[in-house]
């Protein structure tokens, strides 16, 4: 399975309506995807580094080099965090996507 | 107000207009998103350029991880089939023959040899796994699969199928042409396939082309990890090709052909299923759901496209269920 370990907490249904009423052929359509892709795993892996403290960083970098696709992650940062790690992902996943529906959008108004 | 046949280069530049827009958009944001990240911790980006792994394409690295685990049966992820051996093919065989005839409603027995191997959650096979669910999809719905077919293999094979809308066929297609009710509910793309038309006009449609795109399947073709570097070989490998589509919940299978990539990976699912079927699959509501697919060895190409009709008998109402 192509999978990154927080894949589960992105669900943007709107944002693929959204791109899905625009006429892009396959490799617009691969090209949107993975940049979208990389927005959100950029973002999500700030707000990671951004609540782990700075010595477990190399840790965590190895963990997610070795398996990316490992729920088991998500244990180990809530040991080393301590807050709902889940949580401040979706949250930070719920920011972009409006920031995205905004940007997209615009063109309608 | 109609418009004249010599000015439709407008809808062709509103067209362009919109995808320019979007891509312009989300490029940006794609800029602003590396750019912050790089300055904020430029040390990860020099971590994984040390390990040989392009962050940018850290999907296609898990991708690769994950097949050579579910070879070598080494996930890291929670044990598949939960420490149980499965049998081999020869007892596969014995043991369904058995089963059916204790039991003849064969829709059910295929749900009950899925619920006896798949977990809950969607999540790789291993080669084990799929080895053993091929011997339940030949011996009990008559259709030979491959999980890997000539070296190729789906990213994943089991996980979840999404809706998607009707394709255009040829220029000029439109949603009427694909039949009334229930079934072009759901709309057409207003993009084309990953194939483009399936006709170069309606004239050049058949009957052929017409089940190919009634049913057809999307797999996520582009996060395969040699996508890029074997483009040319794998694009007309996967064109139109077939695969058997099983619903892990009620037993329902189709044969449908590949016709477009996707979904994306942030929407959740894995698969996506044309309108008709998704409905074959789970009922007219059916709008994501669990299912297997692997691709059919039909090296004669006998199979046809649609419906399996495997099951002779009447269900019992816990065996199929309407999504």
């Amino acid at each position: 399975m192509s999978k990154l370990f927080f894949d589960h907490l992105i669900v943007w249904e709107e944002i693929d309506q959204e791109i899905k009423k625009v006429p892009l052929n396959r490799e617009e359509k691969d090209e949107l995807w993975k940049l979208l892709d990389e927005i959100s795993a950029n973002r999500i892996l700030s707000s990671i580094l951004d609540k782990l403290p700075l010595e477990h960083h190399e840790e965590f970098l190895d963990k997610f080099q070795k398996a990316p696709y490992d729920e088991g992650i998500f244990t180990y940062l809530k040991e080393k965090i301590g807050a709902n790690i889940e949580e401040l992902i979706k949250q930070e996943i719920g920011d972009l996507a409006y920031e995205l529906l905004q940007d997209i959008k615009r063109k309608e108004n | 107000m109609p418009k004249y046949p010599a000015k439709t280069y407008e809808d062709i530049n509103k067209d362009r207009i919109d995808v320019e827009f979007l891509r312009n958009k989300i490029k940006l944001k794609h800029l602003e998103a590396k750019k912050n990240f790089s300055e904020k911790y430029p040390y990860v980006e020099k971590f994984f350029r040390e390990k040989g792994i392009d962050l940018a394409k850290i999907r296609e690295h898990s991708a690769k991880l994950l097949g050579a685990g579910a070879l070598t049966g080494a996930l890291l992820l929670s044990p598949p089939t939960d420490g149980k051996t499965l049998p081999s093919p020869q007892e596969v065989v014995k043991a369904l023959k058995e089963r059916a005839e204790a039991s003849p409603i064969t829709q059910k027995l295929l749900v009950d040899s899925l619920a006896g191997i798949l977990p809950e959650k969607t999540r790789s096979l291993t080669r084990e796994e799929e080895k053993y669910l091929e011997q339940v999809f030949e011996n009990v719905i008559g259709v030979k699969t491959k999980a890997t077919l000539e070296g190729e293999h789906l990213n994943t094979t089991y996980g979840l199928i999404g809706a998607e809308q009707h394709l255009r066929r040829y220029p000029g297609d439109t949603l009427e042409q694909h039949g009334t009710g229930d079934v072009i509910k759901e709309g057409i793309a207003p993009g084309l396939g990953g194939w483009g038309y399936f006709a170069k006009s309606k004239n050049d449609l058949n009957e052929r082309l017409e089940d190919t795109e009634r049913w057809y399947a999307v797999v996520q073709t582009l996060y395969l990890p040699d996508w890029e570097t074997r483009l040319s070989y794998l694009i007309n490998w996967y064109k139109y090709r077939k695969v058997l589509i099983v619903n892990t919940v009620n037993g329902n299978a189709v044969v449908a052909a590949i016709a477009d990539s996707g979904p994306a990976a942030w929407t959740g699912k894995h698969f996506g299923g044309s309108p008709e079927v998704m409905e074959y699959l789970g009922g007219k509501n059916y709008k994501k759901g669990p299912v297997v697919i692997f691709f059919v060895d039909d090296p004669e190409n006998k199979v046809p496209l649609g419906p399996v009709d495997y099951n002779k008998i009447n269900l019992s109402q816990s065996a199929l269920i309407e999504i």
